[in-house]
């Protein structure tokens, strides 16, 4: 970073540099915070893959109640990304995430004390609801909080941060085991662990800020610039007010379209291939590893207790395909080239996983030939496909159509999530893994087709520019 | 006395512009154009002599194109509004809702429709 010159803000107001000061502490909480709402997201998803194989005794599960568990908090998370929402428009970025935090501890408590499927389920559905509203909100709070300098860096480092809550999650759920694996109810306790994120979120919370710019969008000018100069030096306060005002008029913008504009061409274009795109994302089986991995590798021919370790594996490749994308590829590879031999590799992997859950002898062999190639596959999605989507999504729409087509690629997503989350153990009981990783493999080749076809580049090009291109009918 | 006309961006929203800009220069009135699309609108072709106004829909309460239209109707005083319409099937109708069908039975003014599919035309 250049040192002593202004810095131009996105919106192309010039800023004083950001000094050293007493501010700097309030944003290294902001830092901190920002990286527990994402831990809390990936812990919260994650924690069921190691608690799901010894609850399954312990309730009497079956592969359809089984997949219920596990999906019901994806149905949660979709109805609480859409109230979510609506809450921080109405009630503001904070006390939105001071409510989500409350209600992460009482989902999480119920399903600490579920004594059946009746208390379970409902508990999954409002932890779901929470994980749901947090995704929505953490991502926005920060990015309204932090100065320009550090917000590119931030949105990324919240899915590095889910990444590492799954990958602990996995590695707590394999302590646990160890500890108290002969405990009936050792479930119980990888769940508890879940809380204390929650708990330090709302502590955290609690000591923020609100939102400038849901301030400014409230006509709150003074109490905006008041949460600036705790968070900024005197003059870059001042000089960022109007920076916040055009932001907040941009993203009021971005509020524009709806469902009406879906009748022009174009516009329904864009729509599908993003949509599609994030269907396409969660087809790849992501999730299904990252919440049924050990189920999975005990299919595989695993022990119970080896496969909760070598699925430990699963989350330390997604961690290091996530910080390898962040820090290495994804400014210097086209996004349309980066996403659509991610799906190429992650599909070739998929047939491999086939032939040898088909060709190998059981045995402790093909189990670790089928780890190994599940953790190849965790690595490619996340090195090509997890950001990077993201980033494509965000860049691929115009302006004012942003707000309804990013809510309704993030639902496409949240539901075919849940719908896989589901079918996932029926599928694997009636077929095996063959029959999951042969689904995978034909749906990874119909969106390589798709995505070849469908998708533009949007790296390399300025938004205005992309937008004018596709309005033109030029989807290159 | 303004005329208004809704133009979004279709093959329709092209053909009621031009109708208007004929209207507005046949009674000598100024032309309030709303472009319904997400994309800028080219009015190059309007007649220089005319005085036109141009608006587009910003933020949610926008999000209907009806209310978005009825809302200028109200701002800028028009006293007559200019929309395309063109034959729909059932199910896009029922898919999407029909912004000319709302606008023919909301707009407090009279509405000129141009028919684009009309043969005669």
């Amino acid at each position: 970073m250049s040192h002593g010159a202004p810095i131009t803000s996105s919106s192309g107001i010039a800023l004083p540099l950001l000094r050293p000061g007493p501010h700097q502490r309030r944003l290294d909480l902001i830092a901190v915070v920002a990286t527990f709402g994402g831990l809390l997201f990936g812990y919260d998803t994650g924690v069921i893959n190691g608690a799901l194989e010894p609850m399954k005794h312990d309730l009497g599960l079956n592969t359809v109640t089984e997949g219920l568990v596990t999906a019901t908090l994806l149905v949660g998370a979709a109805v609480g990304a859409i109230v979510g929402g609506r809450m921080n428009d109405t009630l503001g970025r904070k006390k939105t995430l001071t409510i989500v935090a409350v209600i992460f501890f009482v989902g999480t408590v119920g399903g600490v004390i579920a004594p059946n499927l009746a208390v379970m389920l409902p508990s999954r559905i409002i932890l779901g609801f929470a994980v749901g509203a947090a995704s929505v909100t953490v991502p926005v709070y920060l990015a309204e909080l932090a100065p320009t300098e550090r917000r590119g860096t931030l949105s990324g480092r919240n899915e590095l941060a889910i990444v590492v809550g799954q990958m602990l999650a996995f590695i707590i759920n394999a302590i646990i085991a160890g500890v108290w694996g002969h405990h009936d109810g050792v479930w119980r306790y990888m769940l508890a662990v879940a809380a204390l994120p929650a708990v330090c979120l709302f502590v955290g919370m609690l000591r923020m800020p609100e939102s400038p710019r849901w301030l400014i969008s409230k006509g709150r000018h003074d109490d905006a610039l008041q949460v600036l100069l705790q968070v900024r030096n005197e003059d870059r306060a001042r000089a960022e007010i109007a920076e916040v005002e055009h932001l907040a008029e941009e993203e009021s913008e971005s509020q524009t379209g709806g469902w009406a504009d879906l009748s022009v061409p174009w516009i329904r274009r864009i729509v599908v291939v993003g949509c599609g795109l994030a269907m396409a994302q969660q087809l790849t089986g992501i999730n299904s590893v990252m919440y049924y991995g050990t189920q999975l590798l005990t299919e595989a021919g695993f022990s119970a207790s080896a496969a909760l370790i070598a699925n430990i594996a699963n989350g330390v490749l997604a961690v290091a395909g996530s910080a390898i994308c962040l820090f290495l590829v994804i400014d210097r590879m086209p996004r349309r080239q980066l996403i659509v031999r991610g799906f190429i590799a992650t599909t070739a992997v998929h047939g491999l996983i086939v032939i040898a859950a088909t060709v190998m002898p059981q045995g402790i062999t093909r189990a670790y030939v089928i780890l190994i190639l599940c953790v190849t596959f965790v690595f490619f999605m996340q090195l090509a496909l997890n950001v990077p989507v993201w980033v494509c999504l965000s860049e691929l729409f115009p302006l004012q159509l942003r707000g309804f087509a990013m809510g309704l690629s993030i639902l496409c997503m949240w539901l075919m999530n849940a719908a896989l989350t589901f079918a996932f153990p029926i599928i694997v009981g009636l077929t095996g893994l063959q029959g999951i990783f042969s689904l995978f493999f034909v749906v990874g080749v119909i969106s390589v087709v798709f995505l070849w076809k469908m998708l533009p580049n949007t790296s390399g090009r300025s938004l205005e520019q992309l937008e004018e291109a596709f309005a033109g009918g030029d989807f290159r | 006395m303004t005329i208004l006309v809704a133009v979004p961006d279709s093959k329709e929203g092209a053909v009621a512009l031009a109708a208007a800009a004929d209207e507005a220069e046949l009674l000598d009135t100024d032309l309030v154009v709303v472009n319904l699309g997400l994309g800028p609108l080219d009015t190059s072709s309007l007649p220089p002599t005319l005085k036109v106004t141009v608006t587009k829909r910003t933020g949610k309460a926008d999000r209907d194109p009806v209310d978005a239209v009825l809302a200028d109707i109200e701002e800028y005083g028009a006293t007559r509004l200019v929309i395309g319409v063109k034959r729909r099937s059932p199910v896009g109708k029922a898919l999407l809702g029909s912004v000319s069908q709302g606008l023919l039975l909301e707009a407090p003014v009279p509405v000129l429709a141009i028919k684009i599919d009309d043969p005669h035309r």
